[in-house]
């Protein structure tokens, strides 16, 4: 292709520097410019996030992690000077100090939720999500079989495409409103586990039914054929001919899916989640089936909670930061062990 | 798909599969399938008919509200209170200046003394000035105290009416005496008019009498005064009028109770008297909030789309779309953490700079404002404009591109003038699907937005973006948790949620329409 013309300079084919020339490469390096932008925007966020939240998280000392953060209930945080130097202790602590031995306390500070630890909260985000993924997976995955294997054209398919469609849309918070009205007060649930599963498990659902159809249908029809003229019936068909190779797509949707439900905190404001609660989940029960009727601390309710009903200092900034870093690490993990699949398995199946 | 029907020496037939209640196998698992699916349907038709059961009871409830409220005569001392809140914001103003004029004095070295001295003017023109609402503020306490007491009995009486719907009308204890009230009420027009006619002739007497200030920094907001001060008394006569045409009898019907509703200029709860439920601060504030986030987003996502599809090396693009498409996984919540903790304060820093001071609205008074929560939800919108609109420019046929380039053009030119024109209404509909996702998003507003329930102030022009709002979303995840479940407050939310569902989906339905309307090389 190059001209035999040693030097570059002499090459004719080269275009000849212009006015227009100038103004695309003005253009080009703007728009390059922009998206550069957005990538140093979130790494600025990520970063920021990390570097305070490590600070609360690790320590530097053997186990290297805080486990008093990550194994206790949040608690009021208690900053007090004695001889000039100032204290942070959590009120378990503070009163063991103090109070049970009689001393005076000397005059302190409160913050409400900015000491102990964020376990509840961690725990009660995982059984939200468990819960909420394994009714969206039994209702979506079935929805699209259905969608993608059975359904004909026709109004009825029309009509559920739609309703996917504009179900995908609606905001998350009137998610919330209708698990609010429907099964914290109609059915008369309360403010429990089983209602934010539902509501969590409907918002997500949309997002599962049309990754897993999308799943199903990269599947080629020569299997399909191939199963049904070896004298399969369709169900035996779907069985052993596609949903094997659709699996894996479907589990990846499926992580996307639980990024979505453990990150969203609007949806479970008013059906599940508890500002504070000190027993755990499988504490204090009169019969099993209360363990469904109980409200859990969650994460992004608490992150929420403290990062609006409390002032911006050096004393709150631990539980802050912390509950951010850890919701993100949560949040994040899953997103990128299904960024990763994703591309791992496209890479395996080239049909 | 039968067994084959044909008999032949080779056993070919199907084993039959066993049958339950006569329906066989295959059909319960079809069945089985298409019910799952038409679970999505009977969501959305019961989140439909939920939020629309709730929401619009509250109409009817908060008709009858509206008319207690007009008959037992409290419309009417509000009314009276607006003219005095008028007048209470002069006095505002005056305050304003002479906060001014004392802080422009402490600069200048001035002692106390000196500053008593120098403001004392000032000082006695303001009491003056105030002085001359008395009549005004003690009529209206005099009408509000007749009301109040009527509407707080007849409210009691609705609620009581509402739990025990058996009972008839004439079983109540006690009637309530409306008539009463609006004569007493109607007896104290002519004070009204006498007044306010008093009040006109006074405000003219004493704004002529302003004490001369020689600071020429305090004149923008004297002029400002006088020209206020001087519309409210010529507005006077007309106040009055307004007032003496109140009609206590007429009755409020469901059309002016809705019209109440979208077009009210105030979102005022008060749990034991009349509440105001108008959705004007809120739609405002979300559409302010939205728009501001659609203009940021619109460049950076448009942008690196054309940049990623089009001019970026396979191996940068391979890297940059997985970081962008990331954003979607960070849960908003975090974003409007970081907002609170960080964002707010360092716009507000960078813009108490003094370099930047050109800038329109710097320095910024709050830290947290719609600009704070627009530039986040921006962030937010990105990854949806960003990846449909990549997804819109790499369905431009090859052809395009190629007969283009053959025809002379270059690269960029068939970037510029054929790839992105041909791909521009799958670009608009991922900025509509952008918009839908922006004004439906709900933490980044609750934490970043400054929650201030009022119609920001249009009239700042370039610094309207550095006010605080409340927006729809917004206000339902703050008050719901604290809501009496059946209570008019309760619906007035889910009343909300209904106006933001319809809003989100007449937005993807347009994004839908134009996505389908014109579709190329499929």
């Amino acid at each position: 292709m190059n001209p035999p013309s040693n030097s570059p300079e002499k090459n004719p084919f080269l275009p000849r520097p212009s006015a227009t020339r100038r103004a695309e490469k003005l253009v080009r390096w703007g728009l390059r410019g922009l998206t550069y932008f957005i990538l140093v925007c979130i790494c600025a966020i990520l970063l920021t996030i990390a570097v305070k939240g490590a600070r609360a998280v690790f320590v530097p000392h053997w186990p290297f992690i805080n486990v008093e953060f990550l194994t206790q209930a949040p608690e009021t945080l208690h900053v007090f000077e004695v001889n000039g130097q100032t204290y942070e202790l959590s009120d378990s602590q503070f009163r063991a100090t103090y109070e049970e031995q009689g001393l005076k306390s000397p005059p302190d500070r409160t913050y409400a939720h900015a000491g102990g630890g964020i376990f509840p909260a961690i725990i009660g985000t995982l059984l939200l999500v468990a819960g909420a993924m394994l009714i969206a997976m039994l209702l979506g995955v079935a929805s699209a079989i259905f969608l993608s294997e059975y359904g004909k054209r026709g109004p009825l398919l029309r009509l559920i495409r739609l309703s996917i469609l504009n179900l995908a849309g609606v905001p998350s918070i009137v998610y919330g409103l209708f698990g609010f009205g429907l099964f914290v007060i109609f059915l008369d649930w309360n403010i429990s586990l089983l209602a934010g599963w539902f509501t969590l498990a409907f918002m997500v659902l949309p997002v599962i039914i049309s990754a897993s159809e999308e799943a199903l249908r990269s599947v080629p029809t020569g299997f399909r054929e191939a199963s049904l003229a070896l004298g399969s019936t369709r169900w035996t068909m779907i069985r052993t001919s596609v949903l094997p190779y659709a699996l894996p797509g479907i589990l990846t949707s499926s992580i996307l899916g639980i990024a979505r439900v453990a990150g969203e905190t609007a949806p479970i404001m008013f059906t599940a989640a508890y500002l504070l609660r000190d027993q755990l989940p499988w504490e204090g029960l009169d019969h099993w089936y209360d363990f469904f009727f109980q409200g859990v601390m969650a994460l992004p309710y608490h992150l929420y909670v403290v990062s609006a009903k409390l002032p911006q200092n050096a004393y709150t900034e631990r539980m802050q930061y912390g509950t951010a870093f850890v919701f993100l690490a949560i949040v994040a993990v899953m997103a990128l062990t299904s960024i990763i699949l994703r591309i791992k398995i496209r890479s395996r199946h080239n049909w | 798909m039968d067994g084959p029907t044909a008999q032949s020496p080779l056993n070919l037939r199907r084993q039959r599969d066993p049958r339950v209640f006569g329906v066989d196998r295959q059909s319960l698992l079809k069945a089985f399938f298409g019910g799952n699916a038409i679970v999505a349907v009977i969501v959305l038709l019961l989140i439909t008919f939920f939020l629309f059961r709730e929401g619009l009871s509250f109409f009817p409830q908060y008709r009858e509200d509206m008319e207690l409220y007009r008959r037992s005569g409290m419309e009417y001392a509000s009314l009276v209170k607006q003219e005095h809140d008028r007048f209470n914001e002069l006095l505002g103003q005056l305050v304003d200046i002479r906060k001014r004029q004392i802080r422009q004095l402490e600069s200048e070295g001035k002692t106390r003394e000196e500053i008593a001295a120098l403001t004392a003017p000032m000082q006695a023109y303001f009491y003056d000035f105030s002085d001359l609402a008395i009549p005004l503020r003690d009529y209206q306490i005099a009408v509000r105290d007749l009301a109040a007491e009527t509407y707080k009995q007849a409210r009691m009486d609705a609620e009581q009416h509402r739990i025990d719907t058996t009972h008839t009308a004439d079983q109540h204890a006690h009637v309530i005496d409306y008539d009463g009230t609006i004569t007493q009420i109607k007896a104290t027009f002519p004070q009204l008019t006498a007044l306010n006619n008093q009040l006109e002739s006074d405000m003219l007497v004493v704004l002529r009498k302003f004490p001369p200030l020689e600071d020429p920094s305090l004149q923008p907001l004297v002029k400002a005064f006088r020209k206020d001060a001087i519309a409210f008394t010529a507005g006077l006569p007309h106040y009055g009028a307004t007032l003496a045409e109140w009609e206590p009898e007429r009755s409020v019907g469901l059309w002016e109770a809705l019209k109440t509703f979208l077009f009210g200029e105030q979102w005022i709860v008060n749990n034991n008297g009349h509440s105001l439920f108008g959705l004007l601060p809120l739609l405002t504030g979300s559409l302010l909030v939205t728009g501001i986030a659609i203009v940021l987003a619109l460049p950076f996502g448009v942008g690196a789309a054309i940049y990623t599809n089009q001019m970026a090396r396979r191996g940068e693009a391979g890297f940059i779309k997985p970081c962008i498409e990331f954003i979607t996984a960070i849960p908003s919540v975090v974003i409007g953490f970081f907002g609170i903790a960080v964002f707010g304060t360092l716009v507000r820093e960078l813009s108490g700079t003094p370099w930047l001071d050109w800038l329109p609205g710097f320095p910024i008074a709050e830290r947290l404002n719609a600009f704070t929560a627009g530039c986040l939800l921006a962030l937010m919108a990105i990854p949806t404009i960003f990846t449909l609109s990549e997804d819109a420019l790499s369905r431009v046929p090859r052809v395009y591109t190629e007969s283009s380039l053959a025809l002379g053009a270059t690269r960029f030119q068939t970037t510029m003038r054929i790839i992105v024109p041909t791909a521009v209404s799958g670009i608009v509909s991922a900025v509509l699907l952008g918009i839908g996702r922006v004004i439906g998003e709900t933490m980044v507003v609750l934490l970043c937005a400054g929650n201030r329930i009022r119609i920001p102030d249009f009239s700042e022009g370039l610094a309207t973006p550095f006010q605080p709002v409340h927006t729809m979303t917004g206000i339902i995840a703050q008050e719901m948790g604290e809501v009496a479940q059946g209570g008019i407050h309760y619906r007035a939310l889910f009343c909300v949620g209904v106006v933001l569902f319809l809003l989100t989906l007449l937005i993807n339905f347009a994004a839908q329409k134009i996505f389908r309307h014109t579709r190329v090389g499929e």
